[in-house]
């Protein structure tokens, strides 16, 4: 006697893309899956969807490089959401402290600290994707309107929450009237 | 074998598992230079320099490239569930690597194969993983900082960019409450070691000692002082120290290095680390009051 086994479930994403329509989540899979992303076709939960009956789940800290991607190939989609139904909104708030000769910014669990009287970038910290070490090497000893947006170069939402520091850092400096 | 896992920013360096060396501001690792910088080497060097002062064995790193496209992380996971069982280490320490709640469940799953039970330490996107998946209590040591704390103690966050406001504008005096709400749903580790201007030292959801000075802010601004910290305290498990002696010795280390450094925001992490020896000799004996007397010392 011959039994079906169910494959068993080797993916588990935490975040949702949403479309309009079907054709689009279809596009969008293909897109991702050819960049090498791990994703699938679900039914989103009635209470997240915004268009169609389709969604593509995604690994949720891979949100910025995905969106970017998504954004590059002219693949539409409505947003990305948390799967977990009452996750809270991405963080928009950040903290400042004054070091005196230096500020640091903190955006969620990224800091990044520059130099107040010449701009310059002495610091990121926190985090704990892969491409955060990569920035902090690339950022550290860059004018703050010099250095790389984390959100054009990351691919995680620590780099994500690097740039609202960055950001932050900018509007702080800018606002303080430094060239 | 204390092993250490994570990725490092070194474009296209492949899987790479082998005892770690110093060379000036860089480790070696299978004749593989790593920057002494923030992250997984920060991590190591800590390590290796607190195992070199204990006269113990240096620590192993299993470290792949990886600058936020996942390779590496993948690599590193899917060597780690092959063969974890077969190099049964004394002491696990994961940190960087891409959160992925499945083969971290895999992993888990894997480590429950070794013949002795490792002690498993988490830090970074490892943490993210392990908390998101609900495994948390898998492991024996988080060292998260105070956002961090905040995502542990959110039951629906998978990530600390998706905390509830209210948890993230908490100051780091309402760690008690945090601490609290992250063990009544499962998502702390046995010991948490959480950093900030006071560190909490925590075993199954009690408070045992917090440590505030001395006073060093800057500590937080720069880039790899929590990795040093990680490291620091997987190295005093390995030598045999209760994991909450551990966390207190590392967390003094630390913030006495920082000192030392003279640290402000502008300092790199390396040169915290530098001073790991010379705290030791200073404060060590006291601190754990295990003493070494050198040859030729009185």
């Amino acid at each position: 006697m011959a039994f079906l086994k169910r494959r068993k479930q080797s993916f588990e994403g935490g975040g949702l893309v949403l479309f309009m329509d079907v054709q689009d989540a279809m596009r969008a899979e293909k897109v991702l899956k050819k960049a090498d992303y791990a994703v699938r076709l679900v039914a989103p939960p009635p209470e997240l969807r915004k268009g169609c009956d389709l969604a593509v789940e995604i690994n949720l800290v891979e949100q910025p490089g995905i969106e970017r991607l998504l954004r590059e190939k002219d693949a539409p989609y409505v947003s990305v959401v948390p799967l977990k139904v009452g996750t809270s909104e991405l963080l928009e708030v950040v903290k400042v402290t004054d070091f005196g000769g230096w500020i640091m910014v903190v955006a969620a669990n990224m800091k990044l600290a520059f130099d107040k009287e010449s701009g310059v970038i002495v610091n990121t910290s926190g985090g704990g994707c892969p491409d955060i070490p990569h920035l902090h090497a690339e950022m550290i000893g860059k004018k703050l309107t010099e250095a790389p947006r984390p959100k054009d170069v990351g691919f995680t939402l620590c780099a994500l929450m690097l740039d609202r520091a960055l950001e932050e850092s900018l509007n702080l400096w800018q606002g303080g009237s430094k060239p | 074998m204390m092993l250490i896992a994570g990725t490092v920013p070194v474009k296209d360096l492949p899987l790479t598992m082998g005892k770690v060396g110093a060379e000036g501001e860089s480790l070696v690792v299978d004749g593989h230079t790593v920057p002494c910088a923030q992250g997984t080497a920060a991590m190591i060097s800590a390590a290796l320099v607190t195992t070199e002062y204990l006269g113990l064995e240096p620590p192993q790193a299993l470290v792949a490239g990886d600058t936020g496209q996942g390779s590496g992380s993948k690599e590193i996971y899917e060597y780690l569930i092959q063969k974890v069982a077969e190099l049964s280490p004394e002491v696990l320490a994961l940190h960087y690597c891409l959160p992925d709640m499945a083969l971290m469940r895999k992993l888990c799953e894997s480590v429950r194969g070794c013949a002795k039970r490792p002690i498993m330490v988490a830090d970074a996107g490892s943490m993210y993983a392990a908390k998101a998946a609900g495994l948390a209590a898998e492991f024996d040591i988080f060292t998260p900082d105070a956002t961090e704390m905040a995502f542990l103690a959110d039951p629906e966050a998978t990530h600390p960019a998706y905390i509830a406001r209210h948890l993230f504008d908490t100051d780091i005096s309402q760690t008690p409450k945090l601490v609290a709400a992250a063990y009544e749903h499962k998502d702390a580790a046995k010991l948490l070691l959480v950093k900030g201007a006071t560190d909490y030292v925590v075993r199954d959801g009690q408070i045992l000692a917090t440590i505030a000075e001395p006073d060093v802010p800057a500590l937080e601004a720069i880039g790899g002082t929590g990795d040093s910290l990680t490291g620091l305290v997987s190295a005093f498990a390995y030598a045999g120290l209760e994991l909450h002696e551990a966390a207190i010795i590392a967390a003094r280390a630390n913030r006495v290095a920082g000192e030392f450094a003279e640290a402000t925001p502008a300092t790199r992490v390396w040169q915290i680390v530098e001073q790991f020896p010379a705290v030791f000799k200073e404060h060590l004996c006291q601190w754990s009051g295990v003493c070494y007397i050198e040859v030729g010392q009185q």
